[in-house]
C-alpha cells in the first residue's frame, strides 16, 4: 500500500507568507508537494468557517500564516487573526482535533526557506498521526 | 419526496388565502418581502422554483405561531422543514450566521471517529456524576457555544453546570456522556436530513449502549427533537423531560426547599418549549415556589409569547434584530430587573441583539438575563 | 443568470513549468470541469501573442470568465486583469492559478507537479465561477496639504509643495518653528553654521504666501481618508494679541519671573514671557501660564508687561481670558514630520549625567559652542573654567541591546564635529571612545580623516564608566573615563574635565499617540514604519499620509531633506492627478442582514465601518475611501452582512473545496 499523503491547505496572506511562498519558488528551494496555498488579502482575513470547510472536504491539516506584528499591511492584522485564531482552537480541540492539524505561523516576505521548512516538519507529523478523523464520514444505517 | 406530498402531509391545501398566518408572523411584521401566505399559495400553484431558489424560505423561524392560530389548521412550519429538504437537494441554503461556524460543527460531529474533549469543564468543579446512572443529563452543543460566542457573552455551559448541580441536590447523580453529539435539531430543520440522521442515530446508540432510563435536557431545542423527531427515525427506548418539568414535578411530590431570592421578573416562552410543546406552567410553577421572586408577564405570553428572532443560527437580519428589540423593550417595560428563559439559544440571542459596539448607540435594550435553571440552582444552594 | 463560459490557459513558461509539469495534460483536463469551454496551454502567456489569444478567445467563445495558470499573481495578475479589461471583460472576472512558484519550481516528480498542477487549475476555475465584475471607482482630492512638524523635515516639505503654489498648512506644538537643527551649532562636515543655513528657510515659511503657520498649536483629531482629510487643530493660547505683538522683547526683559530654558538645554534661564531664540518664527512673545504670576495670582500681581508693552499686545484681558482655539482644517494629504527626542543619559547611571557638572549631552554642547548660546560660544567648564580635556562618548544608547538596538547614525559625525570646535576654541586634549567610526556620507570619511590629522585621541571601546575617584595624583580633581582600548587590549582611564556623551536619537515620547491619530504603524524601535522599506520609504498604511525625517528613524539633515522633498513630491504628485481610483476589493454590507451591532466599527483599523441609525434601524456603513479591504470587519460580522468583494464566502469556499476534492 502507497505511503499515506497527508493534504494541507495553507491561507497565506498577499503580502508575506505568500510572498514567502513565492521566495522559495524563485529561489528554487524544494519542499512536499503535499500543501495548497490558498491566498487572501491578510491573515486576519480568515475565518474559522474555512478551516472548517478544509477540513471538512478532507484536509488532513491546515496552517494559517501572514506577517509578523511588526510588518502588517494592514497594521495589526496578525492581532486580529490571532484572536481568530485562539477561538477556532478551542472548538476543535473539542471536536478532539490533534493540536498538529492546525498551524498558526507568522513567516515574512524573506522567510521562503522558513515557509518550505514549516511544510516539511508538517506533512512528516501528519504523516505520523494519520488521515483526519473528519475525513470518515458517518454511514446511515437507515 | 416533491412538492405534491409535502402539500399532502402538511395539510396545505386547506389553506384559505386568509393572510392570519402573515399577520401573527413575527417575520413578515417587518421583513415586507417574505409572506407565510404567499409561499403556501405559490405552493399550491406549483411553483416550486419559487419556493425552492427563494433565500426566504429560511427566513421562517419555524416559531409555530402561524400553526397554533391557523383557522384550517395548516403546518406551515413542517410545510417549511420538509420544503427545505428540497431546496437543500437544489444546492441552496440560508444565510448562516456565525459564518456557518455552527453548522460546520455539526456537519463534522456527523462524523464517526471523534474522540471529543467535551467534558473539560466538568473537571473544574465537583459536581457528582456517575457512569452507572439511570438518568442521563443531555449537554448538547454547550461546549461549542463557549467559544463561538466568547464576546457575547454568553457562557452555556454555566447553564450545564447550574442544571448538574440543580440535579445533585435533587439527589441525582446523572450519567454524563462523553461521546453524545449534536441533537441534529438544526440540520433537520434547515433540510440537511442526511446530517440530522447519522447524528440521531449516533446518540440513540449511544443512549442504548449507556443503559439509562431517562434523559433530562436543559435546551427546550433538543428535547423537541428526542420528543418529537427521534421517533420518526430511530428508536428510544428512554423517557425525555425539560428539567423544568422535572422540577414541576418534584414540587408537587416532595416539595423543593429554596432560599429566599428577592427578584422581579418576566419570563420568555422558548417557541420549542412552549409552542411546540405545549409546556408554560412548568417553568412558571417553578418561578412562583421560589420565595422572594416576583413574576410579572410580558404583554405577549404564553401562547401569544414573542420569538427570539432566530433559528438555526440561519437569516439572522436586521429584522431578527428588530423582533428582539420589540422583545427586550416589552421585558423592560414590565419593570422586571431579569428575563428568565429556559433556553440557552434565546438567551444567546438576546444577549446578542445587546452587544453596541458602535459610537453611535440604538435604543436601550439592557436587561439582565438568565436561565431558569442558573436561578433555581442559586436559590438551592444554601 | 448568464451562462458562465470559463476560458483556462496554462502557462509553459519555457520549461520553468513545462519541464517538471506535463501542461498538455493540464490544459486537457480543465477542458473537462464544467463551465470551461476553451483550455489552452501555451508557450509564453505573459507575451503579446499570449495575451492576445486571451482577446481572440473572449470574443470567439464568448467568454466571461478567465484563468491562466501560470507564475505568482504577484508578478502577472495585473498584465491578465489588462488582457481581460483590453479583450472587453470586467478585470475581476480573471483568476490566476500560481503553478510555478508554488509548484514547478518547487516539486521535482513531474507526475505529482501535474497532478497538484490539476488541483490549482481546478480550484481557480471554480473560484472564478463566483466572481463578479467590479466597479473601478475614483474620488477627488482636496488639493490643500497639512503639513505636522516645523522642523527641518517639516519646512522643506511645505516649501517644496507651497512652491508649487498649493496651500499648506504647518503645524507646530513650539512657540516657533526650527526643530532640532535651530538648536544646533555648526553643521557637519562643512561646518557651516546651522543657524545661517536654516534661518532664510524659516523666513521664507513666515511669509510665504502659500502656507498658513500654525505654531503652537497641535493637531487634535484627524478623520476622513485619503483626498479629504477633515482635521482639527488646537491653537494654543499665547495670552498676547498676535495682531498687535512687534517681538521687540522688552516685556521678556521687564519680566522678573524665570525657569531654566528647554531650548538651552537647561543650560539658562528663561522668563515667564519669551520668545524662544532670537530668529524664532512667529517672532511673537508667548506666556507660560504656570509660570506667570499675575496669571497664577489672577491679576493681583505683577502685570510688568502689560506696563511696558507699547504696542498693546498684552492686556489683562489677553493674559486672562484667552483661551485655546479650535481650528478645522481639509486637507487631501498629510505629511507627518515630527522629529525625535533625544535619549535621557541620565538612565545609565555609570555615566554620571545628572551626577557630574561636567558630563553633558550633545544638544547641550551645541547651545555651548553656539556664539547665541548661553556661554557666548566659548567651551567652559561649570566653574567658568576652560578644559584641558574633553572626552567624547559615542553610542550613548545606541547599538545596544539594553536601550536601542540601531546606530543613531549622527553620532559619529557630530562627535568628530565636537572635537574639531574644541581644537578650534581651546587648548584641550580630545579623546573620542567609539565602537566602530560610520562615516559614510558625502565629504564624512575626509572630515574623519582631517580631525585624525587635527590630533583628536581615538580610542576604540565603549566606556564602562566614567568616575570622580581618583587613584592617581593626576587624576585629582578630574572625572575619569573609563574604558579598554580594544586596539591595544589594555585597560585605560582618561582623566577628562570635561565628558561629552552621544546621546541616541529615540521616538518621541508621545509617538504613539501620534500614530493612532494618523493611523501610522509604528516598528519594535518605536520610530514610524514606512509602507516599504527600501521601495517605497515616505508612504505609510494610511494612503494619503506620508512621512519624513527622524520620526522615521534617525537620519542626518541632507536625508531628511531629501526625504521631505520626497513626501512633497508625493503630495504634489497626488494634487497634480486630482483624483484617486479607489481599491474595488472592499468591504461592503448587506443592509437587510446587518443587525448594528458594531462589531465592525469596533475592529476596523482604519475606521471604516460606522454604525449609522436609517429610518430607525441600526446598519453599518462602510467609507469606501478609508477601507483598505484587509477582512477584519467580515471576521467579526456575526450575521455575514460584512462581505469583503472579490473576497466573498461562497469564493473562497468553492477554491477551498475544490483542493481538497478527492478525485
Amino acid at each position: 500500500m502507497a505511503e499515506f499523503e497527508p493534504q494541507i491547505i495553507a491561507f497565506t496572506c498577499n503580502w508575506c507568507t505568500y510572498a514567502a511562498a513565492d521566495l522559495a519558488g524563485t529561489s528554487r528551494i524544494h519542499y512536499p508537494a503535499n500543501v495548497r496555498i490558498v491566498r487572501v488579502m491578510c491573515s486576519g482575513m480568515v475565518n474559522p468557517m474555512y478551516v472548517f470547510k478544509a477540513f471538512e472536504s478532507g484536509a488532513d491539516g491546515v496552517i494559517v500564516a501572514g506577517c509578523n506584528y511588526t510588518d502588517c499591511h494592514y497594521i495589526d492584522g496578525p492581532v486580529k487573526c490571532d484572536a481568530m485564531f485562539a477561538r477556532l482552537k478551542k472548538m476543535v480541540h473539542v471536536l478532539g482535533l490533534e493540536e498538529e492539524r492546525l498551524r498558526r505561523e507568522m513567516i515574512s516576505t524573506s522567510e521562503g526557506v522558513i515557509f518550505a521548512r514549516v511544510v516539511e516538519e508538517m506533512v512528516e507529523q501528519l504523516k505520523k498521526l494519520g488521515p483526519s478523523p473528519f475525513k470518515i464520514k458517518m454511514e446511515t444505517l437507515a | 419526496m416533491n412538492l405534491e406530498d409535502i402539500i399532502q402531509e402538511t395539510k396545505t391545501y386547506y389553506c384559505l388565502e386568509c393572510g392570519k398566518c402573515s399577520s401573527l408572523c413575527p417575520i413578515s411584521r417587518y421583513d415586507p418581502q417574505y409572506s407565510p401566505r404567499v409561499m403556501v399559495e405559490n405552493a399550491l400553484l406549483g411553483l416550486e422554483d419559487e419556493i425552492v431558489y427563494n433565500k426566504k424560505l429560511f427566513s421562517c423561524l419555524t416559531c409555530y405561531t402561524c400553526q397554533l392560530k391557523c383557522p384550517s389548521d395548516v403546518d406551515y412550519p413542517l410545510f417549511i422543514q420538509k420544503a427545505r429538504v428540497l431546496a437543500t437537494a437544489a444546492g441552496q441554503h440560508g444565510d448562516y450566521a456565525h459564518s456557518g461556524t455552527l453548522q460546520s460543527i455539526a456537519m463534522l460531529m456527523a462524523r464517526s471517529p471523534l474522540k471529543q474533549n467535551r467534558l473539560e469543564w466538568l473537571k473544574k468543579d465537583g459536581y457528582r456524576t456517575s457512569e452507572k446512572s439511570d438518568v442521563m443529563l443531555f449537554i448538547g452543543c454547550s461546549p461549542y457555544f463557549e467559544p463561538v460566542f466568547e464576546d457575547i457573552p454568553m457562557r452555556t455551559l454555566n447553564i450545564a453546570e447550574a442544571s448538574l448541580k440543580v440535579l445533585n441536590s435533587l439527589g441525582i447523580e446523572p450519567l454524563v456522556h462523553p461521546d453524545e453529539r449534536c441533537c441534529g435539531h438544526d440540520a433537520l430543520w434547515m433540510g440537511d436530513v442526511e446530517t440530522f440522521k447519522k447524528l440521531a442515530e449516533h446518540n440513540a446508540t449511544v443512549i442504548k449502549e449507556s443503559g439509562v432510563k431517562k434523559v433530562i435536557f436543559f435546551c427546550p431545542e433538543c428535547y423537541r427533537t428526542f420528543k418529537l423527531d427521534y421517533p420518526n427515525y430511530v428508536k428510544l427506548d428512554c423517557e425525555v423531560m425539560h428539567i423544568s418539568e422535572l422540577l414541576a414535578q418534584r414540587l408537587e411530590t416532595e416539595g423543593l426547599r429554596f432560599n429566599e431570592v428577592k427578584r422581579k421578573v418576566t419570563y420568555q416562552d422558548p417557541c420549542r418549549l412552549g409552542r411546540h410543546l405545549g409546556i408554560y406552567d412548568a417553568p412558571r410553577k417553578v418561578l412562583q415556589a421560589i420565595p422572594g421572586i416576583e413574576l410579572v408577564e410580558m404583554e405577549h405570553n404564553r401562547e401569544e409569547s414573542i420569538c427570539c428572532g432566530t433559528s438555526c443560527f440561519t437569516n439572522c437580519d436586521s429584522y431578527s434584530k428588530q423582533i428582539r428589540v420589540e422583545r427586550l423593550l416589552e421585558a423592560k417595560a414590565t419593570g422586571a430587573e431579569t428575563l428568565i428563559t429556559s433556553c440557552p439559544k434565546c438567551q444567546t440571542h438576546f444577549r446578542c441583539a445587546m452587544v453596541n459596539k458602535g459610537e453611535e448607540k440604538g435604543p436601550d435594550i439592557e436587561i439582565e438575563l438568565m436561565d431558569l435553571v442558573n436561578l433555581v440552582a442559586t436559590s438551592l444552594g444554601g | 443568470m448568464e451562462e458562465v463560459k470559463i476560458g483556462v490557459y496554462v502557462c509553459h513558461c519555457g520549461l520553468n513549468i513545462a519541464g517538471t509539469v506535463d501542461v498538455e495534460e493540464v490544459a486537457k483536463y480543465a477542458a473537462t470541469l464544467p463551465s470551461v469551454v476553451v483550455s489552452r496551454d501555451y508557450r509564453y502567456m505573459c507575451s503579446d501573442p499570449g495575451q492576445d489569444l486571451i482577446k481572440n478567445d473572449i470574443k470567439e467563445y464568448v467568454l466571461n470568465r478567465v484563468v491562466v495558470a501560470s507564475c505568482s499573481p504577484r508578478m502577472h495578475e495585473p498584465t491578465f486583469r489588462n488582457a481581460c479589461q483590453e479583450g472587453g471583460l470586467n478585470p475581476y472576472l480573471y483568476e490566476h492559478a500560481n503553478i510555478r512558484e508554488h509548484c514547478s519550481w518547487v516539486h521535482d516528480d513531474k507526475k505529482i507537479n501535474t497532478e497538484k498542477t490539476k488541483d490549482l487549475v481546478r480550484a481557480a476555475v471554480k473560484r472564478v465561477y463566483h466572481h463578479e465584475p467590479l466597479e473601478v471607482k475614483e474620488a477627488p482630492v482636496n488639493p490643500n496639504v497639512l503639513v505636522v512638524g516645523g522642523g527641518i523635515a517639516g519646512i522643506q516639505a511645505a516649501l517644496d509643495i507651497a512652491n508649487g503654489e498649493k496651500r499648506v498648512y504647518l503645524v507646530e506644538r513650539e512657540p516657533s518653528i526650527g526643530g532640532h537643527m535651530i538648536q544646533l551649532d555648526r553643521t557637519f562636515p562643512t561646518l557651516d553654521c546651522s543657524e545661517c543655513i536654516l534661518t532664510p528657510k524659516m523666513a521664507d515659511v513666515g511669509h510665504h504666501p502659500f502656507i498658513e503657520l500654525l505654531a503652537y498649536s497641535e493637531v487634535e483629531e484627524v478623520s476622513g481618508s485619503i483626498g479629504q482629510f477633515k482635521v482639527k487643530v488646537r491653537k494654543k493660547a499665547r495670552h498676547i494679541d498676535e495682531s498687535k505683538c512687534v517681538g521687540c522683547g522688552i516685556c521678556e526683559e521687564k519680566c522678573p519671573w524665570k525657569v531654566p530654558s528647554a531650548f538651552e538645554m537647561g543650560l539658562a534661564m528663561r522668563k515667564a514671557i519669551y520668545i524662544p531664540f532670537a530668529q524664532a518664527i512667529p517672532n511673537l512673545v508667548t506666556v507660560d501660564p504656570d509660570l506667570c504670576v499675575y496669571i497664577q495670582s489672577n491679576g493681583k500681581k505683577c502685570g510688568a508687561c502689560i506696563k511696558f508693552c507699547e504696542a498693546k499686545a498684552i492686556t489683562p484681558e489677553t493674559l486672562l481670558n484667552q483661551t485655546d482655539q479650535i481650528i478645522e482644517l481639509e486637507v487631501g494629504s498629510i505629511i507627518v514630520a515630527t522629529g525625535y527626542d533625544q535619549f535621557d543619559p541620565s538612565v545609565i547611571p555609570q555615566y554620571g549625567y545628572g551626577k557630574y557638572d561636567n558630563v553633558l549631552t550633545g544638544l547641550q554642547f551645541e547651545r555651548m559652542t553656539c556664539a547665541a548660546g548661553p556661554t557666548g560660544g566659548k567651551v567652559l567648564l561649570k566653574d567658568g573654567r576652560e578644559p584641558e580635556s574633553v572626552a567624547i562618548i559615542h553610542c550613548v544608547g545606541s547599538r545596544d541591546q539594553n536601550y536601542h538596538e540601531y546606530c543613531s547614525r549622527v553620532c559619529c559625525m557630530y562627535g568628530l564635529k565636537y572635537a574639531h570646535l574644541i581644537k578650534e576654541f581651546t587648548k584641550a586634549d580630545v579623546y573620542e571612545f567609539y565602537i566602530d567610526m560610520r562615516c559614510f556620507g558625502e565629504g564624512y570619511e575626509e572630515f574623519y580623516k582631517r580631525l585624525s590629522e587635527e590630533g583628536a585621541n581615538f580610542i576604540r571601546g565603549k566606556v564602562a564608566k566614567v568616575t570622580d575617584q581618583a587613584v592617581t595624583e593626576e587624576e585629582k580633581g578630574k572625572l575619569i573615563v573609563v574604558a579598554e582600548d580594544t586596539l591595544l587590549g589594555r585597560l585605560i582611564r582618561v582623566p577628562a574635565d570635561m565628558v561629552i556623551l552621544c546621546a541616541a536619537l529615540e521616538a518621541r515620547a508621545d509617538a504613539d499617540k501620534v500614530a493612532s491619530l494618523f493611523t501610522l504603524n509604528r516598528r519594535a524601535d518605536g520610530f514610524f514604519l514606512e509602507r516599504h522599506v527600501k521601495l517605497d520609504p515616505v508612504a505609510t498604511p494610511t494612503d494619503g499620509v506620508f512621512i519624513a525625517g527622524c520620526c522615521e528613524g534617525p537620519r542626518d539633515i541632507p536625508d531628511t531633506v531629501a526625504q521631505a522633498s520626497a513626501a512633497a513630491a508625493k503630495a504634489l504628485s497626488l494634487i497634480s492627478k486630482g483624483k484617486i481610483t479607489l481599491e474595488s476589493a472592499i468591504a461592503s454590507v448587506d443592509e437587510t442582514r446587518c443587525i448594528g451591532c458594531g462589531r465592525c466599527e469596533e475592529i476596523c483599523t482604519f475606521h471604516a465601518p460606522k454604525v449609522i441609525s436609517k429610518n430607525g434601524v441600526m446598519v453599518s456603513e462602510v467609507n469606501e475611501t478609508l477601507c483598505k479591504g484587509c477582512g477584519a470587519c467580515a471576521v467579526v460580522c456575526s450575521t455575514g452582512a460584512m462581505l469583503i468583494r472579490h473576497y466573498k464566502p461562497e469564493q473562497i469556499l468553492s477554491q477551498v473545496a475544490a483542493l481538497t476534492e478527492v478525485l
